[in-house]
């Protein structure tokens, strides 16, 4: 079953990579502004040897993994503090309805005012748009929370912590990890644009060089590289969520087939 | 699922330390310390223009002067400006009319140094209007009617053509001008999206090698000596920081001169920063790279944005100029 699935998915991008040769070579598009995948992959080899690549890779890493840790730590700290106080939660929700779908970008000449074009303006913007999809999704998972058990626990004399732990975290841990794996890809989306847009050093800024200068096959390979590390996050999300979720029945049921 | 948060928690912790520690602003410990190299922070677009700073800093006129540049790479003013006025850099770059707007609306920029200049002769400028291959097009004036693609609407391309096409005698107000990046202009003139393009060097070049052509130097058009850009600060930073300022400002001079002396040099210091393949790299057209701005171009270049209606009062050139 894994086996064809690896396949299948081989074979999709195998014929990706062809009709990315082809359609250049036949004249659909032009070669000078949409090279054919043999001189992406040839601008992509060169790039690989260049050491400069390998510290805005890093430094696209950086920004995306202290973001993410920021956005999901924050995350899943407000969102149970505001679901088990009942206030708190009536004075969130139409704030938080508000903030929500803000694009990211838009802060833009917020994220350079206050700190130029350094890491910290990629964090802003990658922390601001991955807090709400892990927010977002703790909420929910709260909510989901089973009446009767809520109810057993407090009779057996639970505290707060106690209950948080044992009943309100195992069912939530689900929709916690959905959001995880959502902000995963949005953080490595925002990190990438604000180093595009803002200029701050990594893969993003890259991009904007090889743009500037005209050098269109360099830029195609690195944005084909900011693509595998997407479907490398993709991946990794995906691990995580099966080793966290091992107990649970959607990834028990998911083994058993 | 202990672990997990564990593991949470410890990671936020130590993305809190490492984003607090990591980057303090440079530049902050300045002001005339003696011996100590002081780091300043320039932000610059990685294009032609800023070759003489990279030359100069290689060459050590900075470090001569007790300076240390680190030039930070920003897309544009739009980034460059604001970090300059909260003092995360120390001075930027930046197009003429670009400052010419932020001074009309009160905006405290203060240019200390040229960037770059025309060159001075008409048809072999570093930037031109261009039109694709086989374009029926061959003057400013048959502009009339179409469109020409601009980087930034309301700047110094959009201005430079109105002058062109005035210049030709045809009417500047009958051209539509459209926003896109200079490196999309190749694209968009060869799929026709667009009849001609305000295009510097490398998306000149890159037009010509697909067998377009220019049909004005329209930075020719405003002034044969255009100062197309200019090295600025806050004005809050030169008031505080003088001499810092000199230094600065003598380094720059002697990097422009150094490097309007030295092209093959500053071919060759292209590559280290941009990405513009070899091939195009030879044929560049590259920009003169005065020492000092020049007034007469920038008073022309502020009469013709007045005229234009790029300020909203006409913009101080005496608060402005070094």
């Amino acid at each position: 079953m894994r086996g064809s699935d690896a396949a299948l998915g081989a074979a999709g991008c195998a014929v990706f990579v062809l009709l990315g040769e082809a359609v250049p070579r036949l004249g659909l598009v032009d070669e000078d502004h949409f090279p054919p995948a043999g001189r992406i992959a040839v601008a992509l080899g060169s790039e690989l040897s260049d050491t400069a690549f390998w510290s805005a890779l890093g430094d696209t890493l950086t920004g995306w993994a202290l973001g993410l840790a920021i956005a999901v730590s924050a995350g899943v700290v407000a969102g149970v503090v505001i679901s088990v106080t009942p206030y708190l939660r009536e004075v969130t929700a139409s704030t938080i309805e508000f903030l929500r779908p803000i694009p990211s970008v838009a802060l833009i000449p917020l994220a350079v005012l206050l700190y130029g074009t350094e890491l910290r303006s990629v964090l802003l913007l990658v922390v601001y748009a991955a807090f709400w999809q892990v927010l977002i999704q703790v909420l929910y998972g709260v909510r989901d929370v089973d009446p009767v058990a809520e109810e057993t626990a407090r009779s057996y004399g639970l505290g707060a912590w106690a209950r948080i732990r044992h009943v309100l975290w195992p069912t939530a841990l689900p929709y916690v990890m959905t959001g995880v794996r959502l902000a995963a890809a949005v953080a490595l989306i925002l990190a990438v644009t604000a180093e595009l847009v803002i200029g701050a050093p990594g893969l993003g800024a890259r991009i904007a060089v090889a743009q500037t200068s005209q050098a269109v096959p360099e830029m195609y390979a690195l944005i084909v590289v900011t693509g595998v590390l997407g479907l490398l996050v993709n991946v990794g999300a995906r691990a995580v969520e099966r080793r966290a979720l091992a107990w649970h029945q959607s990834v028990r049921g998911e083994v058993a087939v | 699922m202990r672990r997990l948060l564990v593991g949470l928690t410890a990671g936020s912790v130590l993305a809190a330390v490492t984003a607090c520690g990591s980057s303090d602003p440079g530049g902050k410990d300045t002001a005339g310390s003696s011996g100590k190299a002081t780091t300043v922070k320039v932000g610059i677009v990685p294009v032609l223009d800023v070759a003489p700073v990279y030359l100069g800093e290689k060459q050590g006129f900075y470090s001569d002067r007790g300076l240390e540049l680190e030039l930070v790479p920003a897309q544009g003013g739009a980034a460059i400006v604001p970090a300059v006025m909260s003092g995360q850099f120390q001075f930027g770059f930046s197009n003429t009319t670009s400052l010419l707007v932020a001074r009309s609306k009160n905006v405290p920029v203060k240019a200390v140094a040229n960037g770059a200049a025309s060159t001075g002769r008409s048809g072999a400028d570093f930037a031109a209007i261009t039109v694709g291959k086989g374009s029926p097009l061959t003057s400013a004036k048959q502009l009339e009617g179409k469109k020409a693609a601009v980087n930034t609407l309301n700047n110094i391309c959009d201005t430079s053509i109105r002058e062109s096409v005035r210049k030709d005698g045809g009417d500047p107000s009958k051209v539509e001008f459209v926003e896109m990046p200079f490196d999309r202009m190749p694209a968009a003139l060869d799929g026709g999206q667009v009849d001609a393009a305000c295009t510097p060097e490398p998306a000149l070049a890159t037009v010509k090698a697909a067998g377009g052509k220019e049909i004005a130097s329209n930075f020719h058009d405003v002034s044969p000596d255009l100062t197309v850009a200019m090295y600025f600060t806050s004005e809050q930073f030169a008031g505080e920081n003088p001499e810092l300022v000199k230094k600065f400002q003598e380094a720059t001079a002697e990097s422009l001169k150094y490097a309007d002396s030295h092209p093959e040099e500053v071919r060759q210091i292209l590559s280290t920063y941009t990405k513009i393949p070899a091939t195009l790299l030879e044929k560049l057209t590259l920009p003169r790279y005065p020492a000092g701005p020049d007034r007469p171009s920038i008073e022309r270049l502020a009469e013709l944005g007045e005229r234009d209606g790029l300020f909203e009062k006409a913009p101080d050139l005496d608060e402005l100029l070094p």
